[in-house]
């Protein structure tokens, strides 16, 4: 990393050092080394890992099939596979090269206190931050449950604040009525930062059978179908967000330079990168060099500088 | 943990050099894409970005591949956008495309005579396996394959033994082939017409007369082919491609099945048959699968399939734990 990227693109974020303001998503990365088989792809391209979504117990996740494409986008229904908290810290974090970039663990769980378990779990590890995902939407039990109902999420919330000192990071649903308010409940309830957003409910339909085709019927929606949901998502959250001073990882549909800097302006201080790295693994390198053009082009030294720099149009009157 | 994994999949802007089109919307492409040729395997795939308008590449297997001159081909058939978009592009466009992706076949070398089975769209993998079993020493080594060193840490902790045995098996398999030491029948079943042209094969095959249609590009190398389809094609097995392969084993000496292997890729039913086949006649099978697949590497765990493993069912991947199982494993 020269020291220009370095100067543009260096951010602080929740308290970790981040190289570029990119984070590869929760789910898209695996536990952080599975990219890597790909030539020319580097960890090092981007600020933080978000690793998959972590439980206390190993989970076996959904049946098959588990991903189809949709129109501009992809709907997925994983169901949180993972080998449990334990293995993920004994095993997984171990062989991870920490000198890379952060590494985020992302937790689940089915009860409140089964969140605040593996965030102990996790707490004792060398794990840089914990993202809380309560938003997800391909789980019978938890996950999207608690995000849609503001205080549950600040219940889970409080309860992982209480089992670390890391920075907490928590996932928000755009499945429910008020996500501003469901952030304004989760920063009541101690957490650093927030991602918006998770993926949106959604089910594609086989008509020849009559059956979904998904086999956990439902899913949740990515790519660039949902981008415009998640910046007035992500727009909406910051205006609760920044009065305290809390950071936003915006997510949703990120394919190009154009797409990150839109979530910037929209309140975002770093963009996560999920369903574009299935079309294009190089893809961070490539909106990294697109932030710092731009930035040249706008006379802004700092990627920190674009966040929430949204001129909003006055009311239209008649 | 010494990371061997990495950079074993290329990334390659390739070139369209020949596009061959025939009936029933099935298009093979040759591509330009020389370090995915040199590194595949018999089994393994490419990624296949589409079309700019798509988010999800297509993975797509492995028909043959050509090391020295840099290039590889594949067969695929119109059956949604992706595969449209993909069948409109001509002689000169570029692909990108990600591979060598899977862990590919085994050959045990204790079973020299590979019976090789493949349906429809699972023909390709089986040509290039039969071409691969023909191909007389000069075989690049399996230590040297770093495709083979790519597993890594599972999605979930219950790792299946037999399938390490399986990996560490191919690791140690330093050796080349000897140069008659496998002999490949290939057995073909399509209800459409077949993607290649045909003739009359010369080569003799334990099976009731009047089945003699080959593929004639098998046949100009040696390898013993014949086909299956209802659709009652001259020279062809009326029937199934697994019917045929069983009349072949009833001609074959019992004492001659612990030499023999199978290999199969085709649809789900006739896989689950080729797997019933083999349980019956005992004989080790080896079945490639394929599933919707989002990032093709492992990371995101939405190509799973159910396996079976010594410590109850697991979700394996069919982009980095297959496309190649044990037939046993998946179908109980």
């Amino acid at each position: 990393m020269t020291e220009k990227i370095a100067h543009y693109l260096g951010i602080d974020f929740c308290g970790m050092s981040l190289e570029t303001p990119l984070v590869l998503l929760s789910g898209c990365a695996g536990f952080g080394e599975e990219y890597t088989r790909v030539t020319g792809f580097s960890n090092r391209d981007v600020g933080a890992v978000c690793l998959k979504g972590t439980t206390l117990e190993p989970r076996l996740g959904n049946p098959p099939h588990r991903v189809f494409e949709t129109a501009a986008g992809m709907l997925n229904a994983i169901g949180l596979q993972n080998p449990g908290a334990r293995y993920v810290v004994d095993e997984i974090l171990p062989d991870l090269d920490f000198s890379e970039t952060r590494y985020i663990a992302n937790i689940s769980g089915a009860t409140v206190e089964e969140y605040a378990e593996v965030a102990r779990i996790f707490d004792a590890s060398p794990i840089d931050a914990i993202e809380i995902n309560i938003s997800c939407p391909n789980v019978k039990e938890g996950g999207m449950i608690f995000g849609n109902d503001p205080a549950m999420s600040a219940r889970v919330v409080a309860a992982c604040r209480g089992a670390t000192e890391k920075p907490l990071i928590t996932k928000l649903s755009p499945n429910q009525t008020d996500i501003a308010e469901n952030a304004r409940c989760c920063i009541e309830a101690g957490t650093d930062g927030l991602s918006v957003i998770n993926t949106v409910a959604g089910m594609v339909i086989d008509s020849e059978s009559g059956r979904p085709i998904l086999g956990n019927n439902q899913g949740g929606l990515s790519g660039p179908a949902i981008k415009p949901v998640a910046l007035l998502c992500v727009h909406r959250v910051y205006q609760v967000a920044k009065a305290h001073n809390v950071p936003i990882i915006g997510q949703g549909g990120v394919t190009c330079a154009a797409d990150a800097i839109e979530f910037l302006i929209a309140g975002a201080s770093i963009v996560g990168i999920g369903t574009g790295l299935f079309y294009d693994p190089l893809i961070c390198p490539r909106i990294n060099q697109g932030l710092i053009e731009y930035m040249d082009r706008k006379g802004v030294d700092n990627v920190r500088a674009l966040t929430g720099t949204l001129r909003c149009n006055s009311p239209l009157t008649v | 943990m010494e990371k061997t994994h990495r950079a074993t999949l290329f990334v390659e802007e390739a070139e369209i050099l020949a596009r061959d089109e025939f009936e029933g919307d099935q298009i093979i492409l040759r591509v330009a894409a020389p370090r995915i040729a040199l590194a595949a395997r018999p089994g393994m795939f490419v990624h296949v970005r589409c079309d700019p308008a798509l988010p999800m590449r297509r993975p797509i297997s492995l028909m043959a591949v050509e090391p020295t001159d840099g290039w590889l081909t594949v067969l695929f058939k119109v059956l949604g956008h992706g595969t449209r978009r993909l069948a409109e592009k001509n002689v000169g466009d570029v692909l990108n495309i990600i591979g060598p992706m899977g862990v590919p076949f085994q050959v045990p070398p204790d079973r020299p005579r590979a019976l090789l089975l493949g349906g429809g769209l699972g023909i390709p993998p089986m040509i290039f396996l039969a071409r691969w079993l023909m191909q007389k020493g000069e075989r690049v080594s399996h230590a040297t394959n770093p495709s083979l060193n790519n597993r890594q840490q599972p999605i979930d902790s219950h790792e299946d033994s037999d399938r390490r045995e399986l990996v560490s098996a191919a690791l140690g398999q330093e050796t080349p082939f000897q140069a008659t030491a496998h002999e490949p029948l290939l057995l073909m079943g399509s209800e459409i017409p077949f993607p290649f042209d045909l003739c009359s094969s010369r080569i003799p095959v334990s099976l009731p007369d009047g089945v003699t249609a080959a593929m004639a590009p098998m046949e100009a190398l040696g390898i013993p082919s014949r086909l299956a389809s209802g659709r009652g094609y001259p020279g062809s097995f009326q029937g199934f491609v697994t019917e045929l392969a069983e009349l072949w084993l009833r001609t074959q000496p019992s004492s001659t099945y612990r030499e023999i292997a199978l290999y199969a890729c085709g649809p789900e039913p006739m896989l689950r048959a080729t797997a019933n086949l083999a349980r019956r006649y005992d004989l080790p099978c080896q079945v490639c699968l394929e599933e919707f697949m989002a990032c093709g590497v492992g990371a995101c765990a939405g190509c799973v399939v159910p396996v079976t493993t010594p410590t109850g069912v697991a979700m394996k991947r069919v982009c980095v734990d297959g496309p190649v199982f044990h037939a046993r494993d998946v179908f109980l």
